[in-house]
């Protein structure tokens, strides 16, 4: 035995006494001369004590039924809410309009806003005098679907544009963001596209000062367009991943 | 408390046991009660909920304003006037007869599908709301040709007695506006 019996015998007589505060008045009364016993034999007879201690022990296990049912209950009854509130607030959060955050997320929403106008007003111009920016964006800006989608959109009208030699000039005049959910969104725009046949003077193009005559054919043709487009943050940027033309 | 669980160690096992579960379980009971506050209290569910809403009635009422058949004028123009309130609620009203002798004599009838829709605007408090509906409409004329024609649309909305309505609606115009 590696531990000196005076010590242990401390311990218990330690434990005896503390041990009284904590118990139902019903038991206590009963079972301190018990311990105090049990207490006073082992010091005088340590052969005896593991026998002291069972008797000591074998009384205090009648614990009131009173208050182990009460705790019973009361764990049944915190357990029970404890699930029906988990329940609760799962619902509640599973509530779609709660899961879609846009407007609710107003930073988000502006984010997303200002970055589809942005990535629709790059993916849908074309100057044939400089057609860098355009198929930077398209390298750039699109991801999955959008990309075969976007070369669909845009095949026959950039045919055209070369031969023509025209700038077509994408503005996004309204848009609205439909849905938010994490990392993907949808947004719906409204876009006007002007066309300008032969290299477009004025300000957006100022290098493009060359001869005279092509001021005179400077005569825009509008077009309004509406279709919503799906996006998904990808490194900090929001690329388009689907257009979505309702069909047209 | 601890002195309860530690002391009797081995002695009231019951108890300590009970006791035990009876404070894990009231742990719980704190914390889903807490979350279950938390999510019933939540200002930007609420704002989330009006936001459908205010859509789902601009929706609607834009696609009730550009549906009507000249077989039965009258209950398509109550409609439209049930969609709406303020300034265009009293234009459609003030405009009902001329506009019923219009479409009577056109004999038309007009469909429109929402093809898409999003608030761009909500103010909660104010009850005001605007909105994109894109909406395609098709006209059928006596004659059975029916034409296919795609709107955008840009909605007022007032809520008026915890409803929302139109009270405001036109096109996006086209070119000229154009500023970015």
């Amino acid at each position: 035995m590696p531990t000196p019996r005076h010590h242990l015998n401390r311990e218990r007589r330690r434990q005896a006494l503390a041990g009284p505060p904590a118990e139902p008045a019903a038991a206590r009364s009963r079972q301190r001369p018990a311990v105090m016993t049990a207490v006073r034999e082992t010091a005088t007879e340590p052969k005896r004590e593991t026998v002291a201690e069972e008797a000591a022990v074998r009384p205090r296990r009648r614990v009131p039924p009173l208050t182990l049912a009460v705790l019973c209950v009361l764990t049944l009854l915190l357990g029970g809410f404890a699930g029906w509130a988990h329940s609760r607030a799962g619902e509640l959060r599973a509530d779609p309009a709660r899961g879609n955050t846009a407007l609710t997320d107003l930073a988000r929403t502006s984010e997303i806003k200002g970055q589809t106008a942005a990535a629709v007003a790059a993916l849908f111009s074309y100057d044939h005098a400089d057609t860098g920016p355009f198929e930077q964006a398209g390298k750039t800006l699109l991801t999955g679907k959008a990309v075969a989608q976007h070369r669909t959109l845009l095949d026959g009208v950039l045919a055209q544009a070369a031969r023509q030699k025209t700038v077509i000039t994408t503005t996004v005049t309204d848009s609205a963001v439909e849905r938010i959910d994490g990392d993907r969104a949808r947004v719906l725009v409204y876009a006007d596209q002007s066309s300008v046949s032969t290299a477009g003077t004025g300000e957006r193009q100022p290098k493009a000062q060359k001869p005279p005559q092509k001021q005179a054919q400077d005569q825009g043709v509008y077009a309004g367009a509406m279709f919503a487009v799906d996006v998904v943050h990808r490194d900090g940027r929001w690329l388009v991943e689907n257009i979505d033309t309702f069909g047209r | 408390m601890t002195r309860a669980v530690r002391t009797p160690a081995g002695s009231r096992p019951a108890l300590a046991g009970a006791l035990v579960l009876t404070l894990v379980a009231g742990g719980f009971a704190a914390w889903t009660g807490r979350e279950w506050y938390a999510a019933a209290h939540d200002d930007s569910a609420a704002y989330a909920v009006q936001r459908d809403r205010a859509l789902a009635a601009g929706e609607q009422a834009v696609q009730n304003l550009n549906t009507l058949d000249h077989r039965r004028v009258e209950q398509g123009l109550d409609l439209w006037e049930s969609s709406t309130t303020g300034d265009l609620h009293k234009q459609l009203v003030d405009g009902r007869q001329e506009f019923t002798g219009q479409v009577k004599t056109a004999k038309t009838v007009t469909t429109a599908r929402v093809l898409s829709g999003a608030v761009t605007e909500l103010d909660d408090r104010a009850g005001r709301a605007r909105v994109l509906v894109a909406l395609r409409i098709t006209v059928t004329t006596p004659d059975s040709k029916s034409t296919e024609k795609d709107s955008r649309m840009l909605g007022e909305l007032t809520r008026s007695d915890g409803r929302w309505k139109l009270s405001g609606l036109g096109q996006a115009p086209v070119g000229g506006t154009a500023a970015g």
